[in-house]
């Protein structure tokens, strides 16, 4: 045979060759074992952010957080109710360009059955903040809603995640394996923490721990005022294993605060604060304020390791008060001068921004008042 | 021998890749699908879905075709078994649990209540779905994931009269099939080449693919030369016959491309890269013919002078001269 007709037929079966293996990608075959997996993809994340983004927006645009109800739920919905009433009042807006969330990463764990959950950390340019999100799926009919958005500083750096075929492995709330505690331990050992006069030995006394109580204790030195504090974790929904065998936690704490005022003094809050939007007259007898406080903690891995917060969010969600059934003469004594109970480090937050800045070296700003009023 | 077995292994591979080719052609056809249906299902919920070990292939083309009667509204849709089971918790159902080509069925009835949580057009989780009045159809390709097929009611409609078309095949298989046709011939034809020890490249441009020879250790190439004696039938690329003279001649080709002729046992060093064979006539090339005058004719023999006059000499003188041949002075 000539050699151009050899060469002729080489080319040409080179050519058909590699055009059907091109399509060998493609070629039916058996998936092996059936698993039963799920979790969002990537162009369902960013469709996600974006309605959550727009939502934001427009209830930001509206002073109105009654659209933030499609898009989030929980305690996060809680706290943003709070942080709108008191925009509300305030008229307080911010600027379009600093109401973009700008994402970092998105991590997306695999499930094998709903509630089904991814995280997205982003950074926040209006309050120079980085937050943690977490947004679930509770039903295949359900919405993605935001449940959690711990805000950390710039400069904290979360720990690395495990991950398996390329997503994040997510831990049970009652799986202690390789660390000192579970997930669930860890919260209700934080929140003991917090209500502890003493502290805990089982978390490390972490800047969050020491502002709640230096709040608490300030809150308590009020004469004629008595301030208790009690502290709840909700279950643990959310968890991630770290590089290091530990895990990341969503914790999400209630603090119920029950203020017993003297007769003839009044507790009130300045304007513009949280806890005079539900507390607009003060209070005079007893009254209670409940807040959500959602953490980030870090549960390092090993027998040894202490929970740490790495970050929080959170605001008032309600209050109540009871004026005092038989109010006494006041005892002309001297007016006792404005101090600081809570520090609320971000007093002046606009809508969307309701959490304080958890900067540990931020200041709070926020007043209450204790005025002697003599005509009770 | 070694050319003879890969080219029976390359043969057999090629007519292989040839016949599932062919295969490939005939059972999907030049649509490249294969069809069942409709066939009728006693579906008595407001759904039929697929268990999650149903469709345990990738990659694999589907159509689902759904038909009821009365235009009733029918949705059709695909998703991941994670959505579609949480969907379907607490629904009254039809489960598929196992399904064999080209239409058998095992199923079983799930109690529950005779509505969905939601509208099958409002959940947004669906891989592939379509939904209308009378029937609705869908084509997809199947992901390297977990998914069921479901088959749903729209509203307070139900599933009475169903009737389902299935149809499966590969996205360009026929194309495919013609491809590795081709290409299984392509094989058998090489396969059949290397067998009767032709090359594919001629031996001058597979010495010059090879490396250069630096020395006397390594030439270039070594090609054994056949030449057999056959004076009928001179065709080149006969085998030896019984009774034919086979001379076997050596040489290696140096990285000039100059062939040096070799012994058998030199080249027994050596690895066989390359075998020609010549046929040789038995009849001797005719000897140029003599002159004729020129042989019988005396030699004279003659001195030249210092004046290059020459002078004859007769054969007693001539031990008294010193000779040289014509040409050469």
């Amino acid at each position: 045979m000539s050699r151009v007709l050899r060469a002729v037929g080489i080319a040409a079966l080179s050519v058909l060759a590699s055009g059907t293996l091109s399509g060998c990608g493609a070629i039916p075959q058996p998936r092996g074992d059936v698993a039963l997996e799920q979790s969002a993809n990537p162009s369902d994340v960013a469709e996600i952010l974006d309605r959550y983004r727009d939502v934001r927006n427009t209830a930001i645009s509206l002073l109105d957080p009654k659209p933030l109800s499609i898009v989030e739920s929980g305690p996060v919905l809680a706290i943003d109710n709070g942080s709108f009433d008191v925009a509300q009042r305030l008229s307080r807006t911010q600027p379009e360009d600093e109401r973009q969330l700008q994402v970092a990463s998105v991590e997306t764990p695999k499930f094998t059955q709903y509630p089904l959950w991814f995280m997205v950390t982003a950074f926040d340019p209006a309050s120079r903040v980085n937050v943690v999100q977490v947004f679930e799926r509770l039903t295949p009919v359900d919405p993605w809603l935001l449940v959690a958005a711990p805000q950390t500083l710039p400069a904290t750096e979360l720990p690395g995640l495990r991950h398996d075929d390329g997503h994040v492995i997510p831990v049970a709330a009652h799986n202690g394996k390789g660390m000192s505690m579970s997930p669930q331990r860890a919260a209700a050992a934080y929140a003991k923490a917090l209500a502890s006069m003493s502290g805990s030995s089982a978390v490390e006394r972490d800047d969050f721990i020491k502002k709640r109580r230096a709040a608490f204790d300030q809150a308590n030195r009020l004469e004629g005022v008595r301030v208790t504090q009690t502290w709840a974790a909700e279950r643990v929904e959310h968890a991630l294993r770290t590089d290091d065998g530990g895990a990341l936690v969503w914790v999400t704490l209630l603090q119920l605060d029950t203020y017993t005022v003297d007769p003839g003094i009044k507790v009130s809050w300045p304007d513009g604060s949280p806890e005079q939007a539900f507390l607009a007259n003060g209070i005079s007898g007893s009254g209670k304020l409940r807040y959500y406080r959602q953490v980030l903690l870090f549960l390092p891995g090993g027998s040894n390791g202490k929970p740490r917060a790495l970050g929080h969010y959170g605001g008032v969600i309600g209050g109540s008060a009871q004026a005092a059934l038989s109010p006494i003469p006041a005892p002309g004594s001297n007016p006792l001068s404005p101090i600081d109970p809570f520090p609320i480090p971000n007093p002046t937050a606009s809508p969307g921004e309701a959490t304080p800045n958890p900067s540990p070296t931020s200041l709070p700003t926020a007043r209450t008042h204790i005025d002697l009023n003599p005509d009770d | 021998m070694y050319n003879k077995a890969i080219g029976t292994v390359v043969l057999a591979l090629g007519a292989f890749v040839a016949v599932f080719g062919l295969a490939l052609m005939v059972i999907l056809g030049p649509d490249g699908r294969f069809t069942s249906g409709p066939h009728a299902v006693d579906a008595k919920g407001v759904a039929v879905v697929t268990a999650p070990t149903v469709l345990s292939w990738k990659n694999v083309e589907i159509e689902i075709l759904a038909e009821v009667p009365a235009n009733k509204p029918v949705f059709v849709g695909v998703a991941n078994s994670v959505d579609l089971q949480a969907y379907m918790k607490g629904v009254k159902r039809l489960e598929v649990t196992s399904f064999e080509t080209p239409w058998k069925l095992r199923t079983r009835q799930a109690a529950g209540r005779d509505a969905l949580p939601g509208a099958p057009t409002a959940v947004d989780w669906w891989r592939a779905h379509a939904a209308g009045l009378g029937g609705a159809a869908i084509k997809t390709r199947l992901p390297d994931e977990t998914v069921s097929a479901a088959i749903l009611s729209v509203g307070s409609s139900n599933l009475r009269g169903l009737k389902v078309t299935i149809a499966y095949g590969v996205q360009g298989a026929f194309l495919k099939g013609l491809g590795l046709l081709l290409v299984g011939g392509g094989l058998a034809w090489a396969g059949l080449l290397a067998r009767r020890g032709e090359s594919l490249w001629e031996p001058g441009e597979e010495a010059d693919a090879e490396d250069s020879w630096s020395g006397d250790e390594s030439p270039t190439v070594v090609l054994p030369r056949q030449a057999k004696a056959n004076p009928t039938v001179p065709t080149a690329g006969d085998a030896t016959e019984p009774g034919e003279e086979v001379h076997e001649l050596y040489v290696y080709v140096d990285e000039h491309g100059v062939e040096h002729e070799i012994s058998a046992e030199e080249a027994a060093q050596y690895e066989v890269v390359h075998e020609v064979e010549h046929v040789v006539d038995d009849a001797p090339e005719p000897e140029p013919e003599p002159e004729p005058d020129k042989a019988d004719e005396p030699t004279t023999y003659f001195w030249v002078d210092e004046n290059g006059v020459e002078h004859e000499v007769t054969e007693d003188e001539l031990h008294e001269f010193e000779l040289y041949d014509e040409d050469e002075s």
